[in-house]
């Protein structure tokens, strides 16, 4: 659906993206994390046809992105609503400009109330609402038209759990319809939910992509042992349980607590992103 | 489902789900273009209409000095009534270049701008979108204040109505241009506030809106060709006279200022605020 290959992009002596390069399958959802300015902006910006690149391609569905307006879904980093609009006419608004019209336009607005939980709040003016409400409407006026690719830059920045739960039930909702979604969040633990495919960003280029399995699988986890004297161990272990054994094995005096930490992707973010950061 | 899966989309692509695309029919296109051209029109009259303290003053403002100024001009100058009514018509219609470039501006503030140039319209249809309003409240504008100058100050009645209002559309479509394309190089709104204020009465007093060319001195004669509200103010009253011939040539001055303008705008608006220093 979305094949972005090998992205140029400067501002002045900034180099924005610098050899970005990512794929994202129909159905597939793609998280994309790294720390401020790596470019995950910047890329959502290209692809959306916001900024054109220095030099690199960007197909949707085989089409430049200047040709796949309105199949795309976008919700910018930013809340960029109208303060005097209410809800409603936010979706009727996006979902008009996509071509949508009468009993379709009506079906997808009130479908969407219902899946964010906007229903109670349709009729008030954004410029009333709660951060998390308007990151809903927002998140909605980019889902309204059903576009094939979603680019969400932040969607759940600064929401609420309700949000944050909302707009993750939606964003797996049209992935499992067949939806290509690039999904940037620095909540990492949402990407887990998400089942996404994770791609982490640094210095304008992707340096890793793959499952979370694939990713976490090589990085140590750790095994905490407290002993009743308040001394601890602490063994950083790629196979934590067999070495939890080893550990209880050897000690001999009484043990007040153990703790068993997995590799997260917590652990692959900070190593790969802020760790190896110049 | 997908936009892409939905068969009862409404389509005129040939692509599934995607109305209007490039290879629909040039009519279906044109059709599509006119419902999102409609849709943006009528979300920004909303916008308009929820906020309209400063429509109201730039109707009442010219309506109270129209008829306190009046005795002055009529002292003054031969045809007082028509220099005082047309003048202020002119001079506040100029102020309302203000409005569409606020209008502008706030997609910026809003950050609203990019969010509509990812969506199928294009640049020039979210121009037309959001300048339509405001036309249609600047024709209302002009039309009221012509009937009150008719009405109270003792303008006399045009004998050819349909020429003064095409007069009036023509200098409502130039003075949007013009307040457009400023939007998209000023980078705040108290810099167009500067801008147009201070333009405003620039123009319009040398245009002759405030005070008639007549009693003006000569290098003021001749550098009011340089301002709109020149032609703006010629082209009324040759309208209000009926004299289609007078009223051409700076008819034709106003159409090129018009689109000139225009062109310039939805040029810079197609590139919108995304960072890089676009604008």
């Amino acid at each position: 659906m979305l094949v972005a290959t090998d992205l140029v992009k400067r501002y002045g002596t900034v180099r924005a993206l610098e050899g970005f390069t990512l794929s994202v399958a129909a159905g597939e959802i793609v998280g994309l994390v790294g720390h401020n300015g790596a470019g995950k902006s910047t890329f959502v910006e290209i692809v959306s046809n916001l900024v054109r690149p220095d030099s690199g391609t960007v197909s949707i569905d085989g089409r430049p992105p200047a040709a796949a307006r309105g199949r795309i879904g976008v919700s910018p980093q930013h809340i960029s609503l109208y303060p005097s609009c209410t809800v409603r006419e936010h979706l009727e608004l996006y979902g008009k400009l996509a071509g949508l019209r009468g009993p379709t336009l009506r079906e997808a607005v009130d479908e969407l109330a219902v899946v964010l939980r906007l229903t109670e709040i349709m009729d008030r003016r954004t410029g009333k609402l709660s951060g998390g409400q308007q990151r809903r409407t927002q998140a909605a006026s980019a889902l309204v038209h059903r576009p094939p690719l979603l680019l969400l830059d932040e969607p759940t920045a600064g929401a609420d759990l309700e949000t944050r739960e909302a707009i993750l039930d939606v964003v797996k909702q049209r992935a499992g319809e067949g939806a290509a979604v690039v999904y940037t969040t620095h909540y990492l633990p949402e990407l887990t939910e998400l089942r996404a495919t994770i791609a982490v960003a640094r210095d304008g280029r992707i340096i890793a992509h793959g499952s979370y399995e694939e990713l976490v699988n090589d990085l140590p986890g750790e095994v905490r042992v407290r002993l009743d004297s308040e001394e601890e161990i602490s063994v950083s272990t790629h196979e934590p349980t067999v070495t939890l054994m080893d550990l209880l094995r050897q000690i001999d005096r009484p043990i007040s607590s153990v703790d068993v930490r997995h590799p997260s992707l917590d652990d692959l973010y900070r190593s790969l992103a802020v760790h190896d950061a110049p | 489902m997908l936009l892409d899966n939905v068969p009862s989309a409404p389509s005129a692509s040939g692509v599934p789900g995607v109305p209007g695309g490039a290879e629909a029919p040039r009519s279906a296109r044109l059709l599509d273009s006119v419902h999102r051209i409609g849709a943006l029109a009528r979300h920004n009259m909303l916008i308009r209409l929820r906020d309209p303290g400063q429509m109201i003053s730039y109707i009442v403002m010219p309506m109270v000095l129209m008829l306190v100024l009046k005795p002055l001009y009529v002292r003054a100058v031969d045809g007082g009534a028509t220099q005082v009514a047309t003048g202020l018509m002119v001079m506040f219609s100029v102020f309302a270049m203000a409005m569409v470039g606020n209008a502008i501006l706030s997609e910026r503030t809003w950050h609203t701008w990019d969010r509509l140039r990812v969506s199928r319209a294009s640049a020039p249809e979210l121009l037309v979108g959001k300048v339509l309003p405001l036309f249609a409240v600047m024709v209302v504008q002009q039309t009221l204040l012509l009937v009150y100058g008719c009405l109270v100050i003792g303008l006399p009645v045009p004998p050819a109505p349909h020429v003064v209002l095409l007069a009036i559309a023509l200098w409502a479509f130039a003075l949007l241009a013009v307040g457009a394309a400023l939007a998209t190089v000023v980078r705040s709104h108290g810099e167009l506030s500067v801008i147009t204020d201070v333009g405003a009465l620039t123009l319009s007093s040398l245009g002759g809106a405030l005070v008639p060319l007549s009693i003006m001195p000569d290098w003021a004669q001749f550098a009011a060709h340089a301002s709109p509200g020149y032609w703006a103010l010629i082209l009324m009253q040759a309208a209000v006279r009926g004299d289609v011939a007078g009223a051409l040539p700076s008819a034709g001055v106003l159409l090129a200022i018009g689109l000139l303008a225009g062109a310039f705008a939805a040029r810079r608006l197609a590139r919108g605020w995304a960072r890089g220093g676009l604008i």
